[in-house]
């Protein structure tokens, strides 16, 4: 049941159509239904008892990107998102998960067992492309283009503890999946730039996705069990921090995780403590001075913001400074380095239609600044952007992974 | 009520994937930004204009109720379809056609944002002034019908001043042309501003052409706090009588400054009555100039405090209090109804107190925003719609402002629109003869009714 204070969300919404322009969905279909009012109405409608979870219905709620774009512009201050993840659950908890969404899940919180042999070039591939088979894409992704899996999970890789001498500083490191599974450069580029810095850090081999993926698809009961799992895990005060590089990960652990356990009615201290330790690795990185050791990177480089960086946690400014100490890399704001990418996670895959349209208007914007890098925090805005690339030449890294390069790493 | 027939007809003219029928559908455009809902029985999304005109040759041979419909962000259910039968949503037709720097105007599709084609005019130095509060979602076709203003209202006027011609399609599906691409033109009726601020009941306009200004160089804010609502009303009123043209003259009254308080915390005085948001607009040596003369204006006037932004991001930040007010008040309570009377600008103070003295009677919680150079008032009225007792109070509150306007001189609505939010005042107004009058023009565009049925012409008394 959704709770009486996301149910009352819906007489919020003055219906002034203010989040119309700015939702990137809408933009693309231009029709109510896609819109954010358009979503909040439908949802009054149901909880009035005038509409039914209808098939239609459902279609519609899921052709939202969880960008939060709405929520940050409404003048009601309605926490649209909220409304919608909500409402997700609720439709999930009648109808249950579609197969495809099932095994990925299954997947990623550990209840099923990878292939015999993960880590083969190509064999993560073909499980994806099994669930999802569309003209050899990835929803918009082509797989050749943006799929590189690790040869071997990162967690593996690495040691539990990174020691330095004399240690500046020591913190708690939240891997999220697409660095455990995907994209192990970013991981050890976080680890390379904090030992650099004189920080050790820990890697709790424990830990598990954070669920978020699966609570957005509207079952959070799949998710509990992590979200218990990553609270006890990661909810330690002998650490200066909990740093995240995923802005997915990142939204997880310092906003959902509370919201999601108050709204199951379970308890919330740990996770709230928690919540108040976890950091964006470019927030951590603020409070280095890194004078003298940053060597050139020659380039031009371009950022993009990740919607759970900058609207779920309101991280903004640190990337771009950490980008501009840089030397010989020149910053190049693009136009509308806020608008989501399209991505979205499971979106791309479930509405590749939609998601076309808002990418190609992204790349174009980074491909304007004329950059040799673009960098953002979030694998998958990096996947969906990398993937859709026009011109060569262009390299799609995490910001992080150009701050070890100027370190010598 | 629609048939299968005339449906498989505008099937022919649009495909099927530009008409919605479903019921979710139909309850994504029951609603605009007023309080009312009607369901319509299809959604339409023609792409040009000959689309159009097809649409209403078969709506007006079947006698098919057509509602045309912008972003659907109206304050008076205007695009509503109040009869059924179908809207004609023209958010597809959205392109800049073009810009001519030259002899500056620019075409565009009904679509098209009006914030989106600011910025695009913007980047090559000219400037569409019409700059209503919705102006990030609303269509420039939707800001035509409604005639709409905003906040430049007091130097740079409203919609219906920067129109030179438009491309509309009658209910009969003729397509006409009004006006011309020329700064001046005298022949025949002003068909183009009679079509402007027509509410969407004659013809369904399918391309625009605006006359821009240049950019102004520079811009100056400036911000006055004051103790007394008399003092901050007696300034607007001495700024217009005195001839200085400020781009932008906006009042907040003491509810909406406890609002900014509560939620945003800027540090304004909580005591004060009043404040003053000012820009003045020009050359970069005359917008100095103006500015310190009004800043002085204001002081004279008994402004406890002044301040004139020095730099672009100081009046952005004395800015930041004015745009954030009506999200400020709109949190307070579930609904927040905006009412728009206006009235002579010497009667703004006494319209503000009545105001206030008219809420506290009927027990309802107003807030006072005006664009107080055009005397045009926006009492935020603080309400839940579910309550059923309350929303008695605030529609007779609404009510008794509406009869003071009048009898200073004022009108029912300085920008929203009548809709079928004021209709039922309109007689206070407007004479019989006139209404007759437009109803007769209203016969000789649509002979049939079936454009914008429902409108502020048949709900009038």
């Amino acid at each position: 049941m959704i709770s009486k204070t996301i149910r009352e969300e819906v007489y919020n919404c003055i219906k002034c159509g203010i989040c119309l322009t700015p939702c990137p969905v809408y933009k693309q279909r231009l029709m109510e239904p896609f819109s954010p009012r358009g979503k909040v109405q439908l949802i009054r409608n149901i909880l009035e008892g005038r509409l039914n979870l209808s098939e239609n219905f459902i279609r519609i709620l899921f052709t939202c990107l969880l960008c939060e774009t709405c929520t940050v512009n409404c003048p009601s201050g309605l926490k649209v998102d909220f409304l919608m993840k909500a409402m997700r659950t609720e439709v999930i908890d009648k109808f249950g998960l579609s197969e495809e969404k099932k095994v990925l899940f299954e997947f990623l919180t550990g209840q099923r067992p990878l292939p015999a042999n993960p880590f083969r070039e190509g064999a993560l591939n073909n499980i994806l492309t099994a669930l999802f088979p569309i003209k050899g894409k990835a929803g918009t992704d082509p797989f050749n283009k943006s799929l590189h899996p690790n040869g071997q999970s990162f967690l593996n890789m690495v040691s539990e503890v990174i020691k330095v001498p004399q240690p500046k500083g020591r913190v708690l490191y939240f891997t999220g999946c697409a660095t455990n599974y995907l994209d192990g450069a970013v991981g050890r580029a976080t680890v390379d730039v904090l030992s650099r810095l004189g920080v050790e850090v820990i890697i709790p081999k424990e830990q598990l996705c954070c669920g978020l993926p699966i609570f957005f698809a509207g079952d959070p009961k799949m998710a509990l069990p992590n979200i218990l799992k990553n609270v006890a895990l990661f909810n330690r005060q002998d650490v200066d921090a909990v740093v995240v590089e995923c802005a997915t990960c990142g939204a997880a652990l310092k906003k959902e995780y509370p919201h999601i356990l108050r709204e199951m009615g379970e308890k919330t201290d740990k996770a709230l403590a928690l919540s108040q330790k976890v950091m964006d690795i470019s927030q951590y990185l603020m409070r280095f001075d890194f004078g003298g050791m940053l060597r050139p990177v020659p380039g031009r480089v371009t950022y993009h913001d990740p919607c759970h960086l900058l609207r779920s946690q309101g991280v903004k400014n640190e990337p771009r400074s950490l980008l501009r100490k840089i030397p010989e890399l020149e910053f190049a704001e693009m136009d509308g380095a806020d608008v989501c990418c399209g991505g979205g996670g499971i979106f791309q895959w479930e509405h590749p239609e939609i998601s076309e349209g808002i990418t190609a208007r992204k790349i174009e914007n980074i491909e304007n600044t004329g950059a040799t890098f673009v960098a953002t925090g979030c694998p998958s805005c990096r996947l969906q952007i990398s993937g859709n690339l026009k011109k060569d030449g262009l390299e799609v890294v995490h910001p992080v992974q150009l701050l070890a390069r100027s370190l010598g790493g | 009520m629609l048939n299968e027939k005339i449906l498989r007809e505008f099937e022919t003219i649009l495909g099927k994937e530009r008409i919605l029928t479903s019921k979710e559908d139909m309850l994504s455009y029951a609603y605009d930004a007023y309080v009312e809902e009607y369901l319509p029985e299809a959604v339409l999304f023609p792409k040009t204009t000959a689309e159009v005109s097809q649409i209403m040759k078969a709506a007006n041979t079947n006698r098919v109720f057509v509602t045309p419909r912008g972003a659907g962000s109206g304050l008076a259910g205007c695009s509503l379809a109040k009869k059924g039968g179908v809207v004609l949503s023209l958010t597809m037709m959205n392109h800049i056609l073009e810009i001519n720097k030259p002899n500056r105007y620019a075409i565009v599709e009904p679509g098209v944002v009006v914030s989106e084609f600011q910025k695009e005019v913007e980047k090559i130095g000219l400037f569409y002034p019409p700059d209503p509060g919705s102006s990030m979602v609303a269509t420039m076709a939707g800001t035509v019908m409604m005639n709409a203003g905003g906040m430049r209202g007091i130097k740079y006027g409203v919609t219906r001043d920067y129109l030179l011609g438009l491309e509309a399609v009658l209910p009969s599906g003729e397509i006409i042309q009004t006006g011309s691409l020329t700064a001046k033109d005298v022949t025949g009726y002003d068909l183009t501003r009679l079509i402007c601020g027509s509410e969407g009941t004659l013809a369904v306009v399918t391309r625009i052409i605006v006359k821009l200004l240049p950019k102004p160089k520079a811009r100056r804010t400036l911000q006055a706090i004051y103790n007394s609502i008399d003092q901050a009303g007696t300034t607007v009123a001495r700024i217009v009588e005195e001839g200085i043209i400020p781009a932008t003259l906006e009042l907040m009254d003491k509810m909406i400054i406890k609002a900014l308080e509560d939620f945003a915390h800027l540090g304004l005085p909580l005591d004060a009555e009043a404040i003053l948001v000012i820009e003045v607009d020009g050359d970069p040596e005359s917008v100095d100039k103006q500015a310190g003369a009004i800043a002085e204006f204001c002081r004279g006037q008994g402004a406890r405090d002044v301040r004139v932004a020095q730099s672009e991001k100081e009046s952005e930040q004395l800015w930041v209090a004015r745009r954030g007010a009506f999200g400020a008040v709109a949190r307070m309570r579930p609904a927040c109804v905006i009412e728009d009377a206006t009235v002579p600008v010497s009667f703004l103070t006494r319209a503000i107190k009545e105001v206030i003295t008219i809420a506290q009677r009927n027990q309802v919680q107003i807030a006072v925003l005006a664009h107080a150079g055009d005397g045009n008032l926006h009492p935020l009225v603080l309400c839940d719609l579910r309550d059923k007792e309350e929303m008695k109070r605030v529609d007779k509150a609404m009510d008794e402002i509406v009869d003071f306007a009048i009898s200073v001189g004022g009108v029912l609505s300085g920008e929203h629109g009548i809709g079928i939010a004021k209709a039922k005042y309109l007689s206070r107004q407007i004479s019989p003869q006139v209404l007759n009058l437009m109803r007769a023009l209203k016969n000789t565009f649509d002979p049939r009714g079936i454009l914008n049925p429902g409108s502020f012409l048949e709900c009038a008394q």
